[in-house]
């Protein structure tokens, strides 16, 4: 067993076992990040420009009709200001795509309504079967891996690209950013939610009912075919200019009504759990520290901050409790048999069927390509 | 002062939840645990959940997810559907259910109203009637099964005839607004109202704040219920539960100074 | 520990609902056994008086319940029919209360025509309550004070002092009373969201 150790700069530890730190203990997310990202991430002058020129391309091509772009939006932070800006900023006009996975809280889907009302949008909503959703994620659960978040992720995914190449929808904005998001989750903590191999082994062993509705997606299929061979774009314009969190949520409350989240991802009630409880207490692996360490990197928060929020669970005991009892009544099950699962011992994806080779061969072609900055490692 | 009380509608079918038009064409809007849980969370006034399958199917009422969800209501909750006897009654509200609705039955037999007012208290009785048009005709008649049957009976007489066998509440749903989004039929809740001594609760058209509050304006302190207007938003029907906050619900209310 | 009692009436899944998201202690009393560990008591209620009065004095309970209300000053909240049971008598039915607060219950009766027909009965929904008089069980309620009402008959102390809280119904009644030990309550806390909550919280932490 390798000996604890905290990078100097950031929060990450060797909890994410792959870590490796260089003579002064600094990690290589913080090296990556310096590397690969900072030299990539332009929110001046440049930034501005790029986007602008991206913005006119939008409009151009979106006259005429409903819709120039869409949105996927959670009700989250990093979607809401995206749409925010997008519409009042940017004069575009999306429609505003959002995906049920039967898990909103009242704080979602509050903050889709006063957003869409407040900017007089049209919103799509895609209704995830629960029954079929259920079944997913309890083969996940029985499964033991620690990254159960993919039936609902890549329903999210998938919907939004089958809708986009149905109605031939050009313009796929997102929230993603570097600012909040610049230092990954290590894979062994989240796999890749798009790996089919991996899905179906785990339906094949522990699914009961087929998915007949569920949404799949191929990563071959979103990532190659529809991007480049039906030209359906992804934009992130929160990484065109400075965007800072705190900020950003204090506007939304004053101006929309909007309710902020304790934490990033909270906006549905199962990642609550699972990041807030099941991830942590099951496998050590704490999704707090790679939130922390983007925003440290990106001067948001310090390093001393971090280390004393880490120091409580991100989910009070009797909050635990209460949630543990919610999503085993929610997933059908009993209380008894749900904690089966969370002794059981712990899988990793290794475990089951996967394409791993190709989807690291992958990253290393976006990444030379520029498509994409950082490596998921 | 009394407020009205406005109240969600849910329509469960095949374990999920749905929205009709007219009684037709159900569109799936999700699970039902957690629609109940936002609502809950939003502090609607009062809940109403109504399983359309199970007298259509003949079957029982699914106790296991009544009191899944009753654990959740931090406020009054109505169930309906397949009730058929005074047992079934008991045991639905003994899982932490406020009131008990029946249609089908109750019009078949009124005498079960009775029989279960008596023993369970009329406070939780309540007589829900599915009302259409006649074709060519200014009269109503109640319908059930889903809007199958015509059962040719005359919602304002019915509506007496619980009242006397102890009904504590009625719920006045009109198929033919249903899931149309348009307005309440407001000569329809007049009609009802105007001839019943207990509280009533009119269902079936409300598509916007502006329609639950004419029909405040117009009848007072009133059950306003709704399905569609809760669950969905906009052009698209996109589902997104929703319901009015402090300050709305006080313009809802304002014409009752 | 709170103890609620099981008497087969009255809705206890949702009182025990309520503390079980509180994560409070409770438990359901059914035997006279059970009545010794309570430390606080629930007494909840639906339905006519005399069928509530009759499964009460069916349960066993009834002298016990005397005793650690009326002797012991065990603290005892009733609730809806619950409470309307502390009085002397109803008059919804022909039996004798638990004669724990001087009073009667009586039936809505509006005469006038136009407050009859906007005053329909059951006094059903949301409305607001009306403190009379200080108490812990008022902890923590917002502005409005709103609770669920749900009843045709309502609680008249004969000593107004014994009345905590009102509400307006066509006229003024008393909505909470309380003497010494014996606190009951009209309407819904369990199902009055956060009002209720902490109503409920008031009576069993404090």
């Amino acid at each position: 067993m390798r000996e604890f150790q905290i990078c100097k700069r950031c929060v990450m530890d060797t909890t994410d076992s792959k870590i490796v730190f260089n003579e002064h203990g600094v990690c290589d997310h913080c090296l990556s990040f310096d590397r690969d990202i900072l030299p990539n991430w332009h929110t001046d002058e440049r930034g501005k420009n790029d986007l602008s020129k991206m913005v006119e391309k939008i409009k151009q091509d979106g006259k005429g009709r409903d819709f120039d772009c869409i949105i996927g939006m959670s009700g989250g932070a990093d979607s809401s200001y995206l749409l925010h800006v997008v519409v009042k900023d940017l004069g575009l006009r999306p429609l505003v795509f959002h995906v049920d996975g039967g898990w909103n809280s009242q704080i979602a889907v509050n903050n889709i309504n006063v957003m869409i009302e407040k900017l007089g949008l049209d919103l799509y909503t895609e209704v995830i079967n629960w029954e079929e959703m259920k079944d997913f994620q309890l083969s996940y659960f029985k499964a033991g891996v620690p990254n159960i978040d993919v039936p609902q992720d890549h329903a999210f995914v998938a919907t939004l690209y089958n809708f986009a190449a149905k109605y031939k929808i050009k313009y796929i904005l997102n929230g993603g950013n570097f600012s909040t998001e610049c230092v990954r989750n290590p894979m062994e903590w989240l796999y890749y939610g798009t790996d089919m191999a991996q899905i179906k082994d785990i339906r094949k062993q522990f699914g009961t009912i087929p998915l007949k509705t569920y949404p799949f997606s191929n990563v071959l299929r979103h990532k190659l075919y529809l991007r480049y061979i039906v030209g359906v774009n992804v934009v992130k314009p929160l990484n065109y200019f400075p965007y800072i969190k705190s900020d950003a949520m204090k506007l939304l409350e004053k101006e929309y009504g909007w309710q902020p989240y304790p934490q990033k991802h909270f906006e549905s009630r199962f990642t609550r759990f699972y990041e807030g409880y099941w991830l942590p207490q099951k496998f050590g692996y704490d999704t707090r520290k790679v939130q922390f360490s983007s925003l440290i990197l990106t001067g948001q928060m310090t390093r001393e901050e971090a280390l004393e929020k880490l120091k409580t669970p991100a989910m009070s005991d009797d909050d635990a409790r209460q949630e543990f009892l919610y999503v085993a009544t929610k997933l059908g099950i009993t209380a008894e048999e749900f904690q089966r699962y969370f002794e059981e011992p712990n899988k990793t994806y290794k475990d089951y069927k996967n394409n791993e080779t190709m989807f690291v061969l992958g990253a290393k072609v976006m990444k030379l390509l520029g498509i994409e900055r950082s490596i998921k490692r | 002062m009394l407020y009205p009380r406005i109240i969600p509608v849910l329509l469960v079918h095949d374990k999920g939840l749905v929205k009709t038009v007219k009684f037709k064409d159900p569109k799936y809007v999700g699970d039902p645990l957690n629609a109940v849980r936002i609502f809950n969370e939003k502090e609607a006034d009062e809940l109403i959940v109504i399983d359309i399958d199970a007298t259509a199917n003949g079957r029982e009422p699914d106790f296991q997810l009544i009191a899944n969800l009753a654990s959740e209501c931090r406020m009054p909750l109505c169930y309906g559907g397949g009730i058929k006897n005074l047992e079934q009654a008991k045991k639905i509200l003994s899982l932490g259910v406020e009131k008990i609705a029946l249609s089908s039955s109750a019009i078949a037999s009124p005498q079960l109203i009775a029989e279960i007012a008596t023993q369970v208290g009329k406070q939780s009785v309540v007589v829900v009637l599915d009302v259409s048009k006649k074709l060519f005709s200014s009269k109503y008649e109640c319908w059930t099964h889903n809007g199958k049957k015509n059962t040719k009976v005359c919602p304002i007489e019915f509506a007496q005839i619980a009242e006397q066998h102890g009904a504590g509440e009625i719920v006045i749903n009109s198929i033919d607004n249903d899931g149309t989004m348009k307005g309440y039929d407001l000569h329809l809740a007049r009609e009802i109202k105007s001839r019943v001594g207990m509280p009533v609760t009119v269902l079936g058209g409300a598509g916007s704040h502006e329609d639950i509050k004419n029909l405040i304006a117009q009848e007072g302190v009133v059950g306003a219920a709704a399905g569609s207007l809760f669950v969905f938003k906009g052009k698209y029907k996109a589902v997104l539960i929703n319901y009015p906050n402090k300050n709305e619900k006080r313009s809802i209310i304002s014409s009752l100074k | 520990m709170i103890g609620i009692i099981n008497y087969g009436l009255g809705n206890i899944k949702a009182f025990s609902n309520v503390y079980d998201r509180l994560n409070i202690a409770h438990f359901y009393i059914s035997t006279r056994e059970d009545l010794k560990s309570a430390t606080k008591i629930i007494l909840p209620g639906v339905g006519a008086f005399d069928h509530a009065m009759g499964m009460l004095n069916k349960s066993g309970l009834r002298d016990d319940l005397d005793e650690a209300v009326l002797e012991k000053k065990i603290p005892v909240l009733g609730i809806c029919v619950g409470m309307q049971m502390m009085a002397n008598s109803s008059e919804e039915g022909t039996m004798p209360g638990l004669n724990w607060i001087a009073g009667t219950v009586k039936k809505f009766d509006f005469l006038a025509p136009d407050v009859k027909a906007r005053n329909p009965l059951p006094h059903m929904g949301w409305n607001q309550i009306i403190i009379q008089q200080d108490s812990f069980l008022f902890n923590d309620l917002d502005e409005e004070k709103r609770f669920y009402f749900l009843h045709s008959y309502y609680f008249d102390c004969v000593d107004k002092q014994h009345s905590a809280a009102s509400a307006k119904y066509g006229f003024e009644y008393s909505c909470v009373v309380n003497k010494e030990n014996i606190y009951g309550i009209q309407c819904h806390p369990e199902k009055s969201h956060h009002n209720g909550v902490s109503f409920l919280k008031n009576f069993a932490v404090n």
